[in-house]
């Protein structure tokens, strides 16, 4: 996989048809390839969109496509290599005989995420930036492509760097402290050195909080509704998609199986399950839908909790209330546009009938996902594996606050678990790390990418 | 006859370069041009200090001269860094420069295999690649199947005082012109560096006691239980002199200023490039304006010589404005000058030039070692020296290479540094340098290193024993202190634990009597310190061994000779270049030049996987050979 001698080819664009369609080839053979396809003589004119007709090989009547290709020298490009970009129309068929066309002409079908991997190995990006790219072209909301792309952009990286920096300048004045001894003008107090590191940890733990939010906006959250039958999930369900998705009539239990669907709420990918109603039944349909429903539940980011404001409170209303005390949920009251019959204490009053109230439960869905109001801003984390290194450099901190007060450890320890902190941040952005490591990340990507 | 080695110089570096190949059993040719100035000072009259003091405990425990040297010679005993923890505890000791050289000669003189071959080196001598001989100036010719290079300051040296400009090694011995023009016509990349030293004054001129009465001076004392650098110690070594330590003032300051411009330092005379951590008291005045005084110590060069170093007054200033310089320092109005400090420029080899043996690439059986591959101190040149012995004599037997990993010496730190990133300045060693200072402490040298010596066979059998039944008592009471349960109060405690809360030492535990603690009384603060620090920083010292294993994998990746780094794709042409220049053996060494990306290591060790899977690329790399 880390092999970049050969020249990689692969389908840019979704599978499926399209006005247009991109194959893409990177490697040193990647520019004699596509001329050779093209039928053109010698190499394309660098950054130029090149008008041509890909023929079967050697057949100079079967014509496959009329493309246009354009070529990017090494190292201006995105892989670093030489890399063409032939659009051509955009069907599966037309799209995988060029491929199979370039691959018979010498050059070989990529792995996901292999041009993002020759884009990192040759220095084009670091790892962060890499793994944005992934975000990027996964993104299903304009917050989570905002997010990615910031990261592309470097904003994590720059914090990052941020924190290195502040790291090296204390381990160098340590270290100054230890290799110049008799020059005491080198020592650093104790103190000055735990409230250093304590800013550092600081920096850290807005990162961690961000992350928390960051996480939601890059992976989604899981929103379910539950509530005893006819309360009016199901309508609920389709205000918030937008939709006639779930069947709605009057007969209580309509829903009898899981309906899930992708929402975006205020810039969250948030999926969006409607249950069947809670209830003792002896109907085998009706007991199995209950069962997926509580399991459900048992996934979810947020519950929504559904009670019909104009019917006093049942005997399933508070044994769902109770089962569900201890996740996180939101109880709304329904049907808040009729006379109400009792005044329980709800987290939001809605009809999901005219559609007052739906502003306030999404952001109150929102806030209870990301505990912020809105959510205009990218978060500068989202990345798991960037979290769980952060963690693990904020141990590594906080060990080193703790042997320089508590303990009172001697330099040289303090600086091993400086040191180490430090390391946890050159494996986010890349600067050390393993084959595996970099195995596991670029898996991820889809192919072309 | 032919020698098996010959050694060019006999200084720190080349005294113990000659006596390990001869421990060896190598014929050895000592190259010097006189008797008297082997294991010569010609700068500050001490042996160690911060990471110094860790190279001359390996050293010792490696079977190397300095560390016996300075015990016997040695005038004032310092552990620094006491205050702080075991792994920077350095060992220093001023030296009876004069006793200190005397000693080595005489070590030297007493090896049956060693040749004095008193006299100026001409030039190297070779045939299809290796070297065969040295030939002298005088046209004498030498055989020789290795030849070690440790020529210090000489090769092209230039001496500056003021104005004054003369060609000479070390102030009033002949350069080695010949020589360098042999070396630098085989090829070798040659830089420029510079170095310094302080003026001499003389003792008798000085009245020390009233100048402490007055606080111009404060005195300075050994330790109270001075601690010997050599494993092979049996006694204490003791303290006999006094040191003083005083400030410069702004009278100072103001004549180095209006005498600046008759500093061949900063009036473009000297091109060399000189060490930043060791600055001349010209750049500490320029450099640092804001600072109203700078620390100086006087130390006494010997017990019963006139001359006083002056530590950190080094500069190259005329004669006359360094006298009166002196003379504006407090305490120091009639005292009187010896010598002048001086500046000295000379040439140096790149020393990526060298393989992790110390042996040139460009040509086999040539070693170089100590200032001539840009290095300063006479540790870094011991440490050097005494690798360049070991692996001459092993290619002359046709052997394998002693090398030495980064977590396992700061001799395989230096080395490493020095042959995988070049020298730009004079190259000290630091103890940040190591990742895993931790593990690399002057308690362990021994348990790290005397066994590799014994391999190798300069570890002798006086020495191996000793060490032996250390090492033994070290694990039983290592094993003894884990299993130990100690009474508290009314419940009991595992003595590994008690002795990891702060406050707790293993001194106080043994002297109270609540362990039983093997020792021997020569040994016994060696044998607390080194278990007493495993016990108390186990934890730390698992998170280092764990990490060094993890680094060890990318150690372990061979690079074969003559690795064609220009045809391994996705490098760009700057980092084949650096590569092919530096021709790093490892893949862990690859990472570790200038400029090499982490993508550029992991191309390159995809492209290696390919050519050498799994462990081919070890014997592909013996065979090569």
């Amino acid at each position: 996989m880390f092999a970049t001698d050969d020249t990689i080819v692969a389908i840019a664009t979704p599978r499926g048809r399209s006005a247009l369609g991109v194959v893409r080839l990177s490697g040193p053979q990647a520019a004699e390839i596509a001329a050779t396809l093209l039928g053109h003589p010698g190499r394309l004119e660098a950054r130029r969109a090149t008008l041509g007709r890909i023929h079967r090989l050697g057949v100079s009547t079967a014509t496959v496509d009329e493309v246009i290709a354009t070529y990017f020298p090494a190292p201006h490009s995105y892989t670093g290599q030489a890399l063409v970009e032939i659009s051509a129309h955009g069907n599966p068929v037309i799209l995988d005989t060029i491929v199979a066309e370039a691959v018979d002409a010498g050059s070989r079908l990529a792995k996901p995420g292999e041009f993002t991997l020759r884009a990192f190995l040759n220095g084009k990006r670091d790892l962060v930036q890499a793994e944005a790219v992934a975000d990027l072209i996964e993104a299903a909301t304009p917050l989570q492509a905002r997010t990615a792309f910031d990261q592309l952009e470097g904003t994590l990286t720059a914090r990052i760097a941020g924190i290195d920096q502040a790291l090296f300048e204390l381990i160098a004045r340590l270290e100054a402290s230890l290799d110049f001894p008799d020059e005491g003008y080198h020592f650093i107090e104790p103190t000055v050195v735990a409230s250093e590191v304590r800013a550092v940890i600081e920096e850290i733990d807005v990162l961690l909080a961000d992350g928390a939010r960051g996480r939601v906006i890059r992976d989604g959250a899981r929103v379910v509704l539950a509530g005893r039958p006819n309360v009016g999930k199901s309508s609920l369900f389709n205000r918030l998609h937008g939709s006639e998705r779930a069947i709605v009539t009057d007969v209580a239990g309509t829903t009898r199986d899981l309906v899930t669907e992708r929402v975006d709420l205020d810039g969250l990918a948030v999926e969006l399950v409607d249950t069947a109603g809670w209830c003792e039944s002896v109907d085998a349909i009706e007991r199995e839908g209950v069962a997926r429903g509580t399991s459900a539940r048992s996934t979810a980011d947020v519950t929504l909790v559904v009670i019909d404001l104009g019917e006093v409170l049942t005997v399933e209303d508070r044994e769902l209330l109770t089962a569900t005390s201890r996740q996180q949920r939101l109880i709304v009251g329904n049907k808040c546009d009729l006379p109400a019959a009792i005044a329980p204490e709800v987290d939001v009053r809605v009809s999901a009938r005219t559609g007052a109230g739906l502003d306030a439960l999404r952001a109150a869905i929102v806030r209870g996902l990301t505990g912020r109001e809105s959510l205009r801003d990218a978060a500068a984390v989202s990345n798991e594996r960037h979290l769980e290194l952060m963690r693990r450099a904020r141990a590594s901190l906080v060990a080193a606050c703790d042997a320089v007060e508590s303990a009172g450890a001697p330099e040289e320890f303090v600086l091993a678990d400086l040191q180490a902190g430090r390391a946890s941040f050159d494996e986010i952005v890349g600067r050390r790390t393993s084959d595996d490591v970099l195995r596991h990340i670029f898996e991820r990507f889809c192919i072309g990418k | 006859m032919i020698f098996d080695v010959i050694v060019i110089g006999a200084g720190h570096a080349g005294a113990e370069a000659a006596f390990a190949a001869a421990r060896l059993g190598c014929s050895v040719g000592l190259c010097t041009l006189s008797r008297d100035t082997v294991a010569l000072m010609p700068c500050n009259p001490a042996i160690g200090g911060t990471a110094k003091g860790h190279l001359v405990r390996e050293i010792d425990a490696l079977g190397g001269l300095m560390g016996r040297a300075i015990d016997a010679t040695g005038i004032q005993f310092k552990m620094l860094n006491r205050s702080r923890g075991p792994a920077v505890w350095s060992p220093r000791a001023q030296a009876d420069k004069r006793r200190y050289g005397a000693w080595m000669c005489e070590a030297l003189g007493a090896e049956p295999a060693i040749t004095w071959l008193i006299g100026k080196a001409g030039s190297v001598l070779h045939e299809h690649g290796r070297v065969v001989g040295l030939a002298m100036e005088d046209s004498d010719r030498h055989d020789c199947r290795a030849l070690v290079v440790t020529t210090g300051t000489f090769l092209n040296g230039l001496v500056h005082v003021g104005s004054e400009q003369q060609p000479a090694g070390r102030r009033g011995e002949p350069p080695a012109r010949a020589l360098a023009h042999s070396i630098q016509s085989l090829g070798f990349e040659v830089g420029r560096l510079k170095t310094g030293t302080p003026p001499r004054l003389s003792a008798r001129s000085i009245d020390f006691d009233r100048a402490v009465t007055s606080g111009a001076f404060r005195e300075e004392h050994g330790d109270e239980t001075p601690a010997a650098f050599s494993f092979m110690a049996t006694t204490q070594p003791a303290n006999t002199i006094r040191c003083w330590q005083l400030h410069t003032n702004t009278a100072v300051h103001e004549l180095v200023r209006a005498h600046i411009d008759d500093s061949p330092l900063y009036n473009g005379q000297i091109q060399g490039i000189g060490p930043r951590y060791c600055p001349s008291l010209e750049d500490k005045v320029m450099q640092f304006p804001d600072r109203e005084r700078h620390q100086i110590h006087l130390e006494p060069e010997g017990l019963d010589v006139d001359e006083i170093y002056v530590n950190g007054l080094s500069m190259s200033l005329p004669c006359e404005v360094q006298q009166e310089l002196v003379r504006a320092l407090p305490g120091l109005g009639d005292a009187e000058m010896l010598r002048s400090g001086y500046a000295v420029e000379y040439d140096f080899v790149q020393p990526t030039e060298l393989r992790s043996s110390l042996e040139a690439w460009r040509l086999g059986g040539l070693f170089l070692a100590g200032q001539i591959n840009g290095t300063s101190g006479y540790e870094e040149a011991a440490a050097q020296g005494l690798l360049a012995g070991i692996n001459a004599a092993r290619a002359v037997r046709g052997e394998d290479a002693l090398t030495l990993a980064r977590d396992e010496a700061y001799i395989g730190i230096l080395v490493d540094d020095l042959v995988t990133r070049g020298c730009l300045e004079p190259y000290r060693m630091f103890t940040s340098r190591a990742e895993r200072r931790l593990l690399l402490r002057t308690d362990n040298a021994d348990l790290r290193l005397t066994p590799h010596g014994r391999r190798v066979g300069l570890v002798d059998d006086a020495r191996w024993d000793r060490f032996t039944t250390r090492r033994t008592r070290y694990k039983k009471n290592l094993r003894m202190i884990q299993n130990k349960q100690l009474s508290v109060g009314s419940g009991s405690v595992f003595a590994a634990e008690r002795l990891r809360q702060p406050g707790v030492s293993l001194a106080a535990l043994v002297a109270s009597g609540e362990l039983p603690f093997r020792s021997i009384p020569q040994d016994r603060a060696l044998d607390i310190s080194s278990v007493e620090t495993t016990v108390k920083y186990a934890g730390y010292l698992k998170q280092e061994v764990a990490c060094a294993a993890r680094v060890r994998r990318d150690e372990r990746r061979q690079i074969p000779d003559g690795f064609p780094f220009a045809r391994v794709p996705g490098l760009s042409r700057e980092v084949v270049d650096r590569l092919s220049q530096t021709r790093p053996e490892t893949l862990g060494q690859a990472s570790r030049v200038p400029g090499i990306t982490p993508a550029a290591v992991a191309v390159l060790g995809a492209y290696l996987g390919k050519l050498f899977p799994c462990s081919a690329g070890a014997s592909a790399r013996a065979d090569a050979r």
